[in-house]
């Protein structure tokens, strides 16, 4: 059986040129953390909601995505969901978050936090 | 958003429920605590006012207000101002200070206004909010007691 490598087409997840630099920064000073790991968990009033991490290693059913020096796990359950996802950062002067452009979702709660697939 | 309201209509015994829990430690406190004098009160937590005054400039305020809107019915805005009208209500503290006008006031006074930093986002928020009945997850949409 010859071992096939599959290589992706494209990554599962995308970041902004904002969010790379945010990364770096969240990363710069925490040696002890290889990454940040992004999820999703059943929460809200629409269903679903991400869920964004350090993490000190990879586990085995974790997607690897490495953009531009900074490195974002995708947890299993969160795969699919993610899929074509784009990861910016929005800053403004009464808050800052990470937002996710998700190609996938049908609909999203008031807020933007919580949305369904 | 009519899938939301379908939704609401469907489970009204579930969100109250839920509502109830979130809320139960809270209104508890604020009805012992609070007096006749204090009731038009809003409270700034210390990560709040730390917040504010790295933010802001001189002059500037931080205003809340209320509005319809969200899965819930009311949400909160947040923005910065620099003009007080005749009829808002400034909250100062540690130098800084909070504005809102008395309508959204009606909605909010008791609560507690906080800073809160996580990993995915840092904002502000209102908590403790004792004229809530029950709140959306995110914390920005609430629906009033009756």
């Amino acid at each position: 059986v010859n071992k096939r490598k599959i290589l992706p087409t494209r990554a599962a997840l995308t970041l902004t040129p904002a969010a790379v630099n945010k990364i770096r920064l969240l990363l710069q000073d925490k040696p002890e953390y290889i990454a940040l790991k992004v999820g999703v968990r059943t929460r809200g009033c629409n269903g679903l909601t991400y869920t964004l991490d350090y993490t000190k290693d990879k586990d085995k059913s974790d997607e690897e995505v490495l953009q531009d020096g900074v490195r974002v796990f995708i947890e299993k359950k969160a795969q699919l969901t993610l899929l074509g996802t784009e990861m910016d950062f929005v800053e403004s002067k009464l808050s800052s978050e990470f937002v996710f452009n998700n190609p996938n979702i049908k609909g999203t709660c008031g807020c933007g936090e919580s949305f369904n697939i | 958003a009519g899938q939301q309201i379908n939704h609401l209509h469907q489970s009204p015994k579930y969100l109250h429920t839920a509502g109830l829990q979130r809320f139960g430690s809270a209104s508890t406190q604020e009805t012992s605590a609070a007096s006749s004098a204090a009731e038009d009160q809003v409270y700034l937590t210390k990560s709040c006012v730390k917040r504010l005054a790295e933010i802001m400039e001189k002059g500037e305020y931080l205003r809340i207000h209320v509005e319809g809107g969200g899965c819930s019915g009311f949400q909160y805005k947040f923005s910065v101002d620099r003009t007080k009208n005749e009829d808002d209500r400034v909250f100062e503290q540690g130098g800084v200070g909070v504005i809102m006008d008395q309508d959204s006031l009606e909605f909010v006074k008791g609560a507690t206004v906080d800073f809160s930093q996580e990993l995915i986002r840092s904002t502000f928020q209102v908590l403790k909010n004792p004229q809530a009945d029950h709140s959306c997850s995110c914390g920005s949409s609430f629906s009033v007691k009756l």
